[in-house]
């Protein structure tokens, strides 16, 4: 996904176009652009998110400006790949947001006729294809190209000489906005409704040209009309697209985030660091911590293969006789201290992996390979659903060790995620949201997802919690229970379950109310808990995910039941860049 | 519209791969309607969900308490500037028919219907409605109201309750005119088994698109779409219409269709016939089954040896006795062991069937239980 965003009337273009990128920032944020067309065309790069303040647009000049905000699919994120792409000759410039699918052969033929390429994306092809029929009407020559392009595109062009934009879509949005003596186009309504809230949604095939004054809809070569639409909604409403909070919208997508991970990553190659090595050590900060945690149980269980797992904050103290492989994990590929412990990890000639979410960050950059989790732009500062794209990673992975044996558990575990969506939590909700402080326990795997449903329960709802193994209970933390301190126990059936229910029944002599987790129809359990909460595929790795969402959700109503700023958590920030 | 509408709200409910939802919209988009505003309720989040998976923007209104259909339509007021249609979510109708109604005053699209009496029925004289009796135990008349109206703006100011039929019938008695307008391709759903008319009507339309592995010696006859990543095994015969979701699996030696829909990733076994039914995502049928006239929820497994053939059971559903025709209607995440047979049969979600078993009208039509 990218975003993209013209302008056409008046001197201020550049800074309303870097204005509009901002907005699309939620489509992907890992390089921008932005061209001009004034006497002539002038292009500015750069890779990274748009600066929050102090971006010069410099020598960009013109009343005309077309903007691209990116999100790495062909080719990395750097300066290069970035939108917008020109032509050789500079004259004509593009921004394009979704997949050329034949731009090999497009671009071997272009090659061929002596155009030179600046970039490894599909979309640069573009550009070229224009230059090749251009004579000076930029319409006809997108006109007579565009059938050339196969998959997806929302195109916006313009060329040296022509005061107009050109527009094109086909199976990638593009929205038009009418204001005042200026016109507007966008890959959706968010940076639009700033100007104006009339807008013109063109639809597949539609090319469409304008300047400030008025806007001309061509489809199969004839002058068509779309309706105009007034708009009143606000900005926010938009990219949350109805849900009442970005956490919310994100918990949600996690069954499709975890099968779309599962199925690209079994398109590429595993890192030949990863099968090589005997022992692996996980540097990780947070939520993707406990991810890595785990990792481990599993890693240990099914492929006998000893892992290390180590807060990155702290590697650096620990005197490192290092073997084997490092992997460092973060979501946004920027945490500070990640990095700092990848990059010690370097100096001792280790191997390194990184797993990111955003393409091209600095701890892809530093390690040796990378793997992508693919979630998607996560908003919300508290992380859910690129927990469960590390967790799709590393059961990637396992399943390449042991062969594929996982194979069909990983093609059918959304299913138990989308079940989890529908349970009713409202009574846990009414004890937790009362509480001062709140337990969670688990034993195994389970237990570090004890520790991340304490996390989401902190940081969100500001209920203090505390995730502990549940067998450490009884050394110290006891002396705190009490019928104030509820407790969540994850409770699946299995090596752990014995203990477990042994462990709880002590609680429960301590009045303490008890949450638990456990598989649908145990007697024993629902008589035990005050809310019994039912896991599906309880005990197998489908439910570890499920078990996540439950305690995501758990942690998102009760804020919400308290009225807190869930996505925007006080004193917190989306990635820690500073040690 | 239990057990199916346990786990997702009826517009949710898929036929033909798509939820019956995007049947409506399209069929607005079609007509060049641009601003469509959802109201939203019961599981509120997967409609959300669903809608911007969507192309373009759709406004989405929240219903704090499922109250009825004016109250509904009074959550949308704010939103609405001018003229409007009004239409529910969860029944079927096309482009044609909307179009129709569209550029009315006040209109309502009315059908003739076998049972109207689980209707709204529609009193016209001279093309006007002048009273539209709800659910009336004997109808009298077969027309019935599709619940699908085009109004005016200034309809807001008789919506007083909560229901969209008195709303109506108040407009008419202070002399206001409705047109009825017939169509004959409005599709409800009241009880489960009439899917599986929704599904034949939507299998109908498809475009044909052949994606996936198809094996050399398999046949493909009539309108078929087959998704990405699906794999049709070898000997197998798929008569259209019918369609294949992605990555499914069809074993070979397997007959599928006429009229059947499969989901993503659904698995049929070899030697399997499928006949006039709709596989939700990630079910499965075992192989040496027959299948005829089954609507079979996500994630659910019939095992081996499994036959389900249509019967005519009488059924008591919220206090009335009804009979319809049908193979079976199975809920999510049910297990059945091999050698199970169905007739006329509904069961319940997370259900588990022992093997050998014959299962008919509400035996084992509670959620979660065990039949052995």
């Amino acid at each position: 996904m990218c975003g993209i965003f013209g302008y056409n009337g008046g001197i201020k273009a550049p800074g309303i176009v870097l204005e509009g990128l901002r907005r699309l920032e939620y489509r992907g944020y890992d390089s921008f652009g932005i061209a001009t067309l004034g006497d002539k065309i002038r292009v500015r790069k750069q890779q990274g998110r748009i600066p929050e303040t102090g971006y010069e647009t410099g020598n960009l000049a013109g009343s005309i400006a077309i903007g691209h905000t990116r999100w790495a699919t062909h080719g990395i994120p750097d300066h290069r790949n970035a939108h917008p792409h020109l032509d050789c000759g500079g004259k004509i410039a593009i921004v394009h947001n979704g997949i050329i699918e034949n731009y090999l052969a497009l671009k071997q033929e272009l090659t061929g006729k002596g155009h030179r390429f600046q970039s490894d994306t599909d979309s640069e092809v573009i550009a070229h294809l224009l230059e090749e029929v251009y004579d000076r009407d930029l319409l006809t020559s997108l006109t007579t190209v565009l059938p050339r392009l196969e998959g997806s595109y929302a195109i916006l062009a313009i060329a040296q000489g022509d005061s107009r934009i050109i527009a094109a879509r086909h199976r990638s949005p593009l929205v038009l906005g009418i204001g005042d003596r200026a016109m507007f186009a966008a890959s959706d309504m968010a940076p639009i409704l700033e100007h104006t809230r009339r807008v013109m949604v063109l639809e597949d095939g539609d090319i469409a040209t304008f300047t400030p004054e008025s806007v001309e809809i061509f489809h199969d070569g004839r002058k068509v009309r779309r309706p105009e639409e007034i708009i009143e909604w606000s900005v926010e409403d938009v990219r949350k697209g109805g849900f009442s909070h970005y956490m919310l919208k994100e918990i949600y997508e996690q069954p499709a985030v975890f099968s779309d991970a599962i199925r690209s990553l079994r398109k590429e190659e595993v890192p030949l660091v990863f099968s090589e090595s005997g022992q692996v050590t996980i540097v990780a900060c947070g939520t993707s911590y406990h991810a890595a945690m785990v990792f481990r149980y599993l890693l240990e269980e099914h492929c006998h293969v000893p892992a290390r797992v180590e807060l990155a904050s702290e590697f650096r103290y620990y005197p490192p006789p290092l073997s084997g492989l490092v992997i460092g994990i973060s979501q946004s590929g920027e945490t500070a201290d990640t990095i700092m412990a990848l990059e010690m990890a370097t100096l001792q000639g280790s191997p390194t992996l990184a797993i990111v979410n955003v393409v091209g960050s600095s701890l892809s950059r530093i390690a040796d390979a990378t793997l992508s989790m693919r979630a998607g732009p996560e908003i919300s500062v508290a992380a859910t659903k690129s927990f469960i794209a590390e967790l799709a990673v590393f059961l990637h992975l396992i399943d390449v060790m042991k062969s594929g044996s996982l194979g069909p558990h990983l093609d059918h575990a959304h299913q138990a995620m989308e079940e989890a969506l529908l349970i009713d939590l409202g009574n846990a909700v009414t004890c937790c949201r009362a509480a001062k402080d709140i337990f969670f326990v688990g034993r195994g795997p389970y237990y570090p997802l004890a520790l991340e449903g304490a996390l989401k329960m902190k940081e969100i709802s500001y209920i203090h919690a505390e995730g502990y193994a549940a067998g450490e209970i009884k050394h110290g933390p006891f002396a705190l229970l009490s019928p104030e301190t509820p407790m969540v126990a994850i409770c699946a059936p299995g090596e752990t379950y014995a203990v477990m229910t042994s462990n709880i029944r002590e609680m429960k002599a301590r009045g303490t109310p008890l949450i638990i987790l456990g598989e649908q129809g145990d007697r024993d359990l629902e008589e035990l808990a005050d809310v019994f909460i039912p896991l599906p595929e309880a005990g197998s790795i489908a439910g570890l995910l499920s078990a996540t969402v439950i305690l995501q959700l758990l942690a998102y109503h009760t804020a919400d039941a308290l009225g807190r700023d869930i996505d925007r958590p006080r004193n917190l920030a989306k990635s820690v860049t500073v040690e | 519209m239990r057990p199916l509408t346990k786990n997702r709200p009826k517009a949710l409910i898929p036929v033909a791969n798509s939820p019956i939802i995007d049947y409506s919209i399209r069929a607005l988009v079609a007509t060049g309607i641009r601003e469509i505003i959802v109201v939203v309720g019961y599981r509120k989040e997967h409609v959300i969900r669903y809608l911007n998976r969507c192309e373009f923007p759709i406004q989405v209104v929240e219903q704090k308490n499922q109250l009825g259909t004016g109250d509904a339509l009074k959550c949308a007021e704010p939103l609405v500037r001018e003229d409007f249609l009004v239409l529910p979510g969860d029944n079927y109708i096309d482009a044609a028919s909307l179009a129709k109604i569209k550029d009315e005053k006040n209109a309502v699209l009315v059908q003739d219907h076998p049972y109207p009496s689980n209707f709204g029925v529609v009193i016209t004289k001279k093309g006007e409605v002048t009273e539209i009796i709800e659910k009336p135990e004997h109808a009298p008349s077969f027309t019935v109201s599709t619940g699908i109206f085009s109004l005016s703006k200034d309809f807001f100011t008789v919506l007083k309750g909560t229901e969209l039929t008195d709303a109506v019938n108040e407009m008419i008695a202070r002399g206001g005119h409705l047109k009825a307008v017939s169509t004959g391709a409005w599709q409800d759903a009241v009880y489960p088994w009439d899917l599986l008319a929704l599904n034949k009507k939507t299998v109908g339309g498809i475009d044909p698109v052949k994606s996936g592995t198809i094996d050399r010696t398999a046949v493909i006859r009539g309108a078929v779409r087959i998704g990405r990543g699906a794999h049709i095994g070898p000997f197998a015969v798929v008569h259209g219409p019918a369609v294949i979701g992605e990555n499914a699996r069809i074993g070979s030696h397997c007959t599928i269709g006429p009229s059947v829909s499969i989901g993503d990733r659904v698995t049929v076994e070899p030697f399997t016939l499928l006949e006039d039914s709709l596989l939700m995502d990630d079910s499965s049928i075992g192989s040496h089954s027959r299948v005829v006239e089954a609507v079979i929820g996500e994630g659910s497994a019939l095992m081996d040896h499994t036959t389900v053939t249509p019967g005519t059971p009488f059924m008591e559903i919220e206090g009335t006795v009804i009979r319809g025709r049908f193979g079976c209607i199975i809920g999510d995440q049910v297990r059945s062991e091999p050698h199970c047979i169905y007739q006329g049969a509904i069961v319940g979600n997370n259900t588990r069937i022992r093997g050998g078993k014959m299962i008919t009208g509400l035996d084992a039509a509670q959620d979660g239980v065990v039949v052995v």
